[in-house]
Protein backbone atom coordinates (compact mmCIF):
# COMPACT_ATOMS: atom_id res chain seq x y z
CA UNK A 1 0.00 0.00 0.00
CA UNK A 2 1.21 3.58 -1.07
CA UNK A 3 2.18 5.99 1.80
CA UNK A 4 0.16 8.93 1.94
CA UNK A 5 1.97 12.08 1.26
CA UNK A 6 1.92 14.09 4.06
CA UNK A 7 -0.50 16.73 3.60
CA UNK A 8 1.68 19.85 4.82
CA UNK A 9 4.33 19.45 1.98
CA UNK A 10 2.12 18.45 -0.57
CA UNK A 11 1.23 21.41 -1.29
CA UNK A 12 2.55 23.80 -4.14
CA UNK A 13 3.79 27.02 -2.31
CA UNK A 14 4.60 25.00 0.31
CA UNK A 15 6.74 22.06 -1.33
CA UNK A 16 8.49 25.24 -3.02
CA UNK A 17 9.90 26.88 -0.24
CA UNK A 18 10.75 23.89 1.26
CA UNK A 19 12.81 22.61 -1.75
CA UNK A 20 13.75 26.11 -1.56
CA UNK A 21 15.63 26.49 1.97
CA UNK A 22 16.87 22.78 1.59
CA UNK A 23 19.30 24.28 -0.72
CA UNK A 24 20.51 27.22 0.66
CA UNK A 25 21.53 28.29 4.28
CA UNK A 26 18.93 31.10 4.82
CA UNK A 27 16.84 32.82 2.60
CA UNK A 28 14.56 36.17 3.33
CA UNK A 29 10.78 36.58 2.42
CA UNK A 30 11.52 38.57 -0.49
CA UNK A 31 14.16 35.81 -1.54
CA UNK A 32 11.19 33.76 -1.27
CA UNK A 33 8.46 35.80 -2.77
CA UNK A 34 10.42 36.05 -6.33
CA UNK A 35 11.41 32.61 -6.35
CA UNK A 36 7.77 30.91 -5.95
CA UNK A 37 6.14 34.45 -7.49
CA UNK A 38 3.64 34.12 -4.89
CA UNK A 39 1.85 36.94 -3.29
CA UNK A 40 2.79 38.12 -0.01
CA UNK A 41 -0.43 37.37 2.31
CA UNK A 42 -0.66 33.85 0.59
CA UNK A 43 3.61 33.27 1.29
CA UNK A 44 3.18 34.80 4.76
CA UNK A 45 0.08 32.17 5.81
CA UNK A 46 2.42 29.12 4.33
CA UNK A 47 4.93 29.99 6.49
CA UNK A 48 3.18 30.12 9.66
CA UNK A 49 1.91 26.63 8.70
CA UNK A 50 5.53 25.26 8.13
CA UNK A 51 6.69 27.51 10.98
CA UNK A 52 4.10 26.01 13.22
CA UNK A 53 5.06 22.41 12.21
CA UNK A 54 8.83 22.93 13.36
CA UNK A 55 9.54 22.65 9.40
CA UNK A 56 11.24 25.64 9.06
CA UNK A 57 12.46 28.72 11.95
CA UNK A 58 11.15 32.05 10.96
CA UNK A 59 13.37 34.78 12.20
CA UNK A 60 12.04 38.62 12.52
CA UNK A 61 14.61 41.43 12.91
CA UNK A 62 14.91 44.99 12.28
CA UNK A 63 17.68 46.00 9.45
CA UNK A 64 17.97 50.07 10.42
CA UNK A 65 14.28 51.03 10.21
CA UNK A 66 12.94 48.09 7.91
CA UNK A 67 11.95 44.96 9.02
CA UNK A 68 13.56 41.48 7.82
CA UNK A 69 11.71 38.18 7.92
CA UNK A 70 14.66 35.19 6.99
CA UNK A 71 13.87 31.33 6.95
CA UNK A 72 15.49 28.64 7.60
CA UNK A 73 14.77 24.49 7.37
CA UNK A 74 14.86 22.66 10.71
CA UNK A 75 16.21 19.18 11.16
CA UNK A 76 12.51 18.06 11.06
CA UNK A 77 11.55 19.88 8.40
CA UNK A 78 14.47 18.33 6.27
CA UNK A 79 13.85 14.67 7.72
CA UNK A 80 9.87 15.52 6.77
CA UNK A 81 10.78 16.33 3.39
CA UNK A 82 13.07 13.43 2.70
CA UNK A 83 10.30 11.08 3.83
CA UNK A 84 8.01 12.73 1.12
CA UNK A 85 10.02 12.33 -1.49
CA UNK A 86 10.71 8.88 -0.44
CA UNK A 87 6.88 8.60 -1.10
CA UNK A 88 6.65 10.29 -3.97
CA UNK A 89 9.31 7.66 -5.42
CA UNK A 90 7.10 4.82 -4.78
CA UNK A 91 3.45 6.42 -6.20
CA UNK A 92 5.65 7.38 -9.79
CA UNK A 93 7.73 4.15 -9.48
CA UNK A 94 11.24 5.62 -9.18
CA UNK B 1 1.81 30.36 -7.37
CA UNK B 2 -1.70 28.72 -6.49
CA UNK B 3 -2.44 25.46 -5.40
CA UNK B 4 -4.89 23.81 -7.74
CA UNK B 5 -4.78 20.11 -8.67
CA UNK B 6 -1.12 19.38 -7.93
CA UNK B 7 -0.34 15.87 -8.81
CA UNK B 8 2.59 13.48 -8.03
CA UNK B 9 4.42 14.35 -11.34
CA UNK B 10 3.91 18.08 -10.66
CA UNK B 11 5.36 17.73 -7.28
CA UNK B 12 8.71 16.36 -8.64
CA UNK B 13 8.86 18.88 -11.52
CA UNK B 14 8.64 22.08 -8.94
CA UNK B 15 11.12 20.15 -6.97
CA UNK B 16 13.28 20.22 -9.90
CA UNK B 17 12.74 23.86 -10.78
CA UNK B 18 12.99 25.08 -7.85
CA UNK B 19 16.38 23.31 -7.09
CA UNK B 20 17.78 24.75 -10.61
CA UNK B 21 16.39 28.45 -9.19
CA UNK B 22 19.11 28.14 -5.93
CA UNK B 23 22.28 27.10 -8.38
CA UNK B 24 21.77 30.47 -10.51
CA UNK B 25 22.94 32.44 -7.56
CA UNK B 26 25.78 34.56 -9.39
CA UNK B 27 25.43 37.98 -8.09
CA UNK B 28 26.16 40.88 -10.09
CA UNK B 29 29.46 42.13 -9.11
CA UNK B 30 30.83 39.00 -7.60
CA UNK B 31 34.13 39.93 -7.65
CA UNK B 32 33.95 43.44 -5.95
CA UNK B 33 35.05 42.43 -2.91
CA UNK B 34 38.45 41.37 -4.29
CA UNK B 35 38.46 44.91 -5.66
CA UNK B 36 37.96 46.81 -2.13
CA UNK B 37 40.77 44.88 -1.18
CA UNK B 38 43.14 44.29 -3.70
CA UNK B 39 42.84 47.95 -5.43
CA UNK B 40 43.70 49.76 -2.00
CA UNK B 41 46.74 47.11 -1.56
CA UNK B 42 48.32 47.79 -4.89
CA UNK B 43 48.35 51.91 -3.93
CA UNK B 44 49.56 51.50 -0.92
CA UNK B 45 52.57 49.05 -1.89
CA UNK B 46 53.80 51.48 -4.34
CA UNK B 47 53.17 54.49 -2.19
CA UNK B 48 55.13 53.01 0.71
CA UNK B 49 57.50 51.84 -1.89
CA UNK B 50 58.21 55.13 -3.01
CA UNK B 51 58.02 56.84 0.88
CA UNK B 52 60.81 54.37 2.05
CA UNK B 53 62.83 54.08 -1.07
CA UNK B 54 63.65 57.95 -1.14
CA UNK B 55 62.92 58.74 2.65
CA UNK B 56 65.02 56.00 3.49
CA UNK B 57 62.53 55.81 6.96
CA UNK B 58 60.80 52.17 7.00
CA UNK B 59 58.38 53.99 9.42
CA UNK B 60 56.02 54.42 6.14
CA UNK B 61 55.45 51.02 6.54
CA UNK B 62 53.04 51.97 9.41
CA UNK B 63 50.78 52.69 6.28
CA UNK B 64 50.08 49.19 6.09
CA UNK B 65 47.56 49.23 8.69
CA UNK B 66 45.30 51.32 6.03
CA UNK B 67 44.59 47.53 4.61
CA UNK B 68 42.38 47.40 7.84
CA UNK B 69 39.92 50.16 6.55
CA UNK B 70 37.99 48.53 3.70
CA UNK B 71 37.52 45.69 6.06
CA UNK B 72 35.70 48.15 8.73
CA UNK B 73 34.37 50.03 5.55
CA UNK B 74 32.85 46.90 4.07
CA UNK B 75 31.69 45.80 7.85
CA UNK B 76 29.72 48.96 8.46
CA UNK B 77 27.62 48.86 4.80
CA UNK B 78 27.15 45.29 5.41
CA UNK B 79 25.13 45.94 8.38
CA UNK B 80 22.43 47.21 6.66
CA UNK B 81 22.56 45.36 3.76
CA UNK B 82 22.15 41.78 4.83
CA UNK B 83 21.95 39.24 1.86
CA UNK B 84 18.66 38.05 0.63
CA UNK B 85 19.65 34.48 0.47
CA UNK B 86 22.82 32.43 2.31
CA UNK B 87 23.56 29.40 0.04
CA UNK B 88 26.08 26.64 1.68
CA UNK B 89 28.71 28.15 -0.62
CA UNK B 90 28.19 31.83 1.04
CA UNK B 91 28.43 29.96 4.22
CA UNK B 92 31.54 28.00 3.87
CA UNK B 93 33.63 31.52 2.10
CA UNK B 94 32.45 33.75 4.81
CA UNK B 95 33.54 31.24 7.32
CA UNK B 96 37.08 31.07 5.33
CA UNK B 97 37.67 34.53 4.94
CA UNK B 98 36.71 34.73 9.00
CA UNK B 99 39.45 32.28 9.43
CA UNK B 100 41.54 34.22 7.42
CA UNK B 101 40.36 37.96 9.03
CA UNK B 102 41.41 36.55 12.34
CA UNK B 103 45.37 35.33 11.50
CA UNK B 104 45.82 38.59 10.21
CA UNK B 105 44.37 39.96 13.43
CA UNK B 106 46.01 37.67 15.25
CA UNK B 107 49.96 38.28 13.85
CA UNK B 108 49.30 41.69 14.53
CA UNK B 109 48.50 41.48 18.41
CA UNK B 110 51.51 38.51 18.43
CA UNK B 111 54.07 40.67 16.98
CA UNK B 112 53.16 43.77 19.09
CA UNK B 113 52.86 41.39 22.60
CA UNK B 114 56.29 40.01 21.60
CA UNK B 115 57.84 43.47 20.56
CA UNK B 116 56.43 45.31 24.19
CA UNK B 117 58.33 41.36 25.55
CA UNK B 118 61.29 41.90 23.71
CA UNK B 119 61.30 45.88 23.71
CA UNK B 120 61.75 46.14 19.57
CA UNK B 121 58.50 45.28 17.35
CA UNK B 122 59.53 43.69 13.91
CA UNK B 123 56.59 43.39 11.79
CA UNK B 124 58.88 42.32 8.45
CA UNK B 125 57.17 38.74 8.88
CA UNK B 126 53.96 40.33 8.33
CA UNK B 127 54.30 40.74 4.41
CA UNK B 128 55.07 37.20 3.47
CA UNK B 129 52.69 36.23 6.35
CA UNK B 130 49.80 38.33 5.36
CA UNK B 131 50.78 37.01 1.37
CA UNK B 132 49.83 33.52 2.52
CA UNK B 133 46.79 34.27 4.26
CA UNK B 134 45.79 35.95 1.51
CA UNK B 135 46.52 33.40 -0.92
CA UNK B 136 44.97 30.71 0.80
CA UNK B 137 41.96 32.34 1.67
CA UNK B 138 41.47 33.30 -2.35
CA UNK B 139 42.49 29.97 -3.68
CA UNK B 140 39.94 28.01 -1.15
CA UNK B 141 37.43 30.58 -2.19
CA UNK B 142 37.99 29.24 -5.66
CA UNK B 143 37.99 25.71 -5.12
CA UNK B 144 34.66 26.48 -3.11
CA UNK B 145 33.09 28.51 -6.42
CA UNK B 146 34.97 26.42 -9.28
CA UNK B 147 36.43 29.42 -10.17
CA UNK B 148 39.38 28.33 -11.90
CA UNK B 149 41.35 32.02 -12.03
CA UNK B 150 40.61 32.37 -8.03
CA UNK B 151 42.55 29.06 -7.08
CA UNK B 152 46.07 29.35 -9.69
CA UNK B 153 46.57 32.96 -9.63
CA UNK B 154 47.37 33.13 -5.59
CA UNK B 155 50.68 31.06 -6.54
CA UNK B 156 52.55 33.91 -7.53
CA UNK B 157 52.07 34.94 -3.51
CA UNK B 158 52.78 31.70 -2.16
CA UNK B 159 56.71 31.76 -4.46
CA UNK B 160 56.76 35.27 -3.18
CA UNK B 161 55.82 33.98 0.20
CA UNK B 162 58.21 31.93 0.15
CA UNK B 163 61.24 33.84 -1.19
CA UNK B 164 60.66 36.22 2.17
CA UNK B 165 60.61 33.86 4.51
CA UNK B 166 63.79 32.24 3.30
CA UNK B 167 65.49 35.67 3.12
CA UNK B 168 64.56 36.29 6.69
CA UNK B 169 65.67 32.87 7.59
CA UNK B 170 68.83 33.50 5.97
CA UNK B 171 69.42 37.05 7.76
CA UNK B 172 69.18 39.01 4.51
CA UNK B 173 66.09 41.12 6.54
CA UNK B 174 63.63 42.76 4.62
CA UNK B 175 63.97 45.16 1.76
CA UNK B 176 61.97 47.96 0.16
CA UNK B 177 61.42 46.01 -2.84
CA UNK B 178 59.36 44.00 -0.37
CA UNK B 179 56.47 46.60 -0.82
CA UNK B 180 56.40 45.89 -4.78
CA UNK B 181 56.34 42.92 -4.96
CA UNK B 182 52.89 42.20 -2.19
CA UNK B 183 51.71 45.27 -4.77
CA UNK B 184 52.15 43.01 -8.07
CA UNK B 185 51.42 39.83 -5.76
CA UNK B 186 48.22 41.73 -4.61
CA UNK B 187 47.27 42.30 -8.72
CA UNK B 188 47.53 39.44 -9.99
CA UNK B 189 45.33 37.36 -7.50
CA UNK B 190 42.72 40.13 -6.37
CA UNK B 191 42.36 42.71 -9.06
CA UNK B 192 42.45 40.85 -12.20
CA UNK B 193 40.41 37.73 -10.96
CA UNK B 194 38.13 40.67 -9.35
CA UNK B 195 37.53 41.69 -13.05
CA UNK B 196 37.03 38.63 -14.23
CA UNK B 197 34.76 37.67 -11.97
CA UNK B 198 32.60 40.71 -12.64
CA UNK B 199 32.94 39.96 -16.23
CA UNK B 200 31.10 36.45 -16.08
CA UNK B 201 28.76 37.88 -13.05
CA UNK B 202 27.45 40.61 -15.89
CA UNK B 203 27.35 37.82 -18.59
CA UNK B 204 25.45 35.75 -16.32
CA UNK B 205 22.73 38.05 -14.85
CA UNK B 206 22.58 39.71 -18.50
CA UNK B 207 21.23 35.87 -19.51
CA UNK B 208 18.71 35.62 -16.32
Amino acid sequence: MLKELNPLIHSQLRLAVMTLLLSVEEADFTYLKEKTDATAGNLSVQLDKLNNAGYIQVKKEFIGKKTRTSCKITELGKEALEEYIEALKDYLKL
Amino acid sequence: MVDNKFTEKDSIDLISQMLQQTKQNMKFGSGNILLYYGYPAVIIAIVVFILCQFSQNGIWSALWFLMFVPSIVIQIKERNNKPKVVTYMDKAINNTWRIVGSLFSLTVVVILIIGAVVGKSNFALMLPLCLLYSGIGISITGIITNVRVLIYTPLIAFVLAIYMLIALTDGDGATVIWHLYFGVSCLVMMVIPGHVLNKKSMEICSKN
